[in-house]
């Protein structure tokens, strides 16, 4: 119970730390706004010439390409930022503080930094989604809900999971700044249904960088056709994600030696 | 609450770092992508001590002795490669909970305060880690903020701090938790002599008030002199001295320093080696008229220098 006041205050804290970046708001916003027109512009070509891609209607799609959006803010709001901090930390040899604390460490190290400026994209990827839903021919029921929300959180823990057992990576060799680029990249094949891609990119973007599970399970949710096999996959293979990530953790903290200085 | 049994005990601790090791050049550096080859080197080797409740240790040392390996090994961010490390009944690398409660690792060039904001923020951080109670809270740290005289300097963003502002506010934050244990690596690093003097003074107080047991290294003397009683000497990871800093003198340096005034009123200086210090203060007296004699052992600085250079002429 300590361990989520303490969460909540490093949250509290890093929002007032980012308070004072005001300029950062504006530049979300104005990222934002390119990252939604461009995905608009491409989903409205590709169905000019088809009516479905892959099963997936244009309103679906667009519901998917909400989802993607909203999971990216999330991830880039309160993921990314601590990700950057422990790499940096890693490096740097700084790491010790946040390990010298009667606290879970790994609580620690992915609650000491958060940009709420980001959170712009979160509103941007629900508007979408949002307009995407309201096209929708079915209409969404109370049950569809319930299983996106519970979808999404099972995708943040994915990505999250992900990301800091690329991050203890930087345990074993130390430098690694384009994991970030790495990630991004990868991240963009979210914009379209895993069933799009070829067998062996379909397995990579689900299991190995849980992109596809994580973005596409959601919409699923979201546009009524998901399947309980597929939800059932999901929630299990996050729990077993999330679990391995605390193993390696401690695995790599052991690791750990820090710049002696 | 201090009680006679150690505080902490080491018995044995090595620390072996394995470092990549490669000629200088391209062609060395591709080899070494292929096949990396490494060195071991041995930071601390098999090094034992034992602390007692409410001592204050100097760790001494010069760069790269394994001062701060150690104290990252008794504070738990480094896993020891062999021998027993144990910090009130704790085995440090396990790190459970009770442990680093009542503990504390200051080091003087880096901070862990939050940098943009007041440290006041940062303190409730610290508050909510520690569980401290918010009635037990707030005497002690005005207690803290008053003895360092820290004064509003907590209500101003970390970062507009001058560098020894900076460090009594760390210190403030790094004792809100009431450590029993504080391992302090180089807290006045960087700092002026009158804030030097000062972090000193409260380190003494501190020691003082709550029987807290200190372990710090320092490469400034005057640190050393004002609060250590007891000073631990370690060069290329091993032990050379482990005893009362008066005791460093008389083991390690060769000579002793007379000053007199003799005749009319000039001053001299004699260097004479140690065991003829007696006959030559005798010679001294029996030969001159002597207004003032005094005998000094050779500042601490040197005896240190001293110690270090007979071990590596070893």
């Amino acid at each position: 119970m300590n361990t989520l006041r303490v969460a909540a205050l490093y949250l509290k804290v890093g929002v007032l730390n980012e308070l004072q970046y005001r300029v950062n708001f504006f530049l979300n916003v104005l990222q934002a706004l390119i990252q939604v027109a461009t995905g608009l512009i491409v989903i409205s070509l590709v169905y000019s010439h088809t009516p479905r891609l892959n099963g997936w209607t244009e309103p679906e799609l667009l519901s998917l390409l909400g989802v993607q959006i909203l999971l990216g803010g999330v991830i880039h709001t309160f993921v990314q930022p601590n990700m950057e901090r422990l790499m940096e930390d890693v490096q740097k040899g700084t790491l010790d503080y946040a390990l010298t604390k009667p606290e879970d460490s790994q609580v620690l190290v992915s609650v000491r930094n958060v940009r709420i400026w980001q959170l712009v994209e979160v509103i941007s990827g629900l508007t979408l989604l949002g307009v995407g839903i309201s096209r929708l021919q079915t209409s969404v029921g109370v049950l569809d809900a319930l299983a996106f929300l519970v979808a999404i959180l099972l995708g943040a823990v994915m990505l999250y999971s992900f990301w800091l057992v690329v991050t203890t990576g930087a345990f074993w060799v130390v430098r690694m700044e384009h994991v970030l680029e790495l990630f991004e990249g990868v991240y963009q094949t979210g914009r379209w249904p895993v069933g799009v891609y070829p067998g062996w990119m379909r397995y990579g973007v689900t299991f190995l960088v849980p992109v596809g599970f994580a973005v596409t399970v959601p919409a699923q949710a979201a546009t009524s056709r998901l399947h309980g096999g597929t939800f059932a996959l999901a929630a299990g293979f996050a729990v077993l994600l999330f679990a391995f990530t605390r193993w390696f953790w401690r695995f790599g903290l052991r690791r750990y030696s820090g710049a002696s200085a | 609450m201090p009680d006679s049994s150690s505080a902490v005990r080491v018995a044995g601790l090595s620390k072996v770092f394995r470092v990549p090791e490669r000629e200088a050049g391209l062609l060395a550096a591709a080899k070494s992508l292929v096949r990396r080859r490494t060195r071991d080197v041995c930071a601390v080797d098999a090094i034992s001590f034992e602390i007692g409740a409410g001592e204050v240790v100097g760790f001494l040392g010069p760069n790269g002795a394994g001062k701060t390996t150690t104290l990252k090994m008794l504070s738990g961010l480094l896993y020891p490669s062999s021998g027993d490390a144990t910090v009130l009944g704790h085995r440090p690398s396990q790190r459970e909970r009770e442990f680093l409660r009542q503990i504390t690792l200051v080091m003087g060039n880096r901070n862990q305060l939050q940098w943009d904001l007041p440290a006041l923020d940062s303190f409730e951080l610290n508050r909510a880690i520690y569980r401290i109670p918010r009635n037990d809270f707030r005497p002690v740290r005005d207690e803290l903020v008053e003895l360092l005289d820290v004064g509003d300097l907590v209500r101003k963003p970390v970062r507009n701090l001058s560098l020894g502002e900076r460090m009594k506010v760390e210190i403030v934050g790094a004792l809100l938790h009431r450590p029993r244990v504080l391992f302090l690596d180089e807290p006045t690093i960087g700092l002026d002599v009158t804030m030097q003097r000062r972090i000193r003074t409260f380190l003494a107080e501190y020691n003082q008030r709550y029987g807290a047991t200190v372990l710090l290294t320092s490469h400034y003397m005057a640190d050393v002199e004002a609060l250590c009683k007891r000073v631990i000497v370690i060069h290329h990871g091993r032990i050379l001295f482990d005893g009362q800093l008066a005791a460093l003198a008389d083991r390690f340096a060769a000579y002793k320093t007379i000053e007199a005034v003799v005749g009319d009123g000039e001053r001299i200086s004699l260097r004479v080696p140690r065991n003829e210090t007696s006959q030559a203060t005798a010679r001294l007296l029996a030969d001159h008229e002597v207004h003032d004699l005094t005998v000094e052992d050779p500042p601490i600085e040197d005896v240190i220098e001293l110690v270090f250079a007979r071990e590596s002429a070893e």
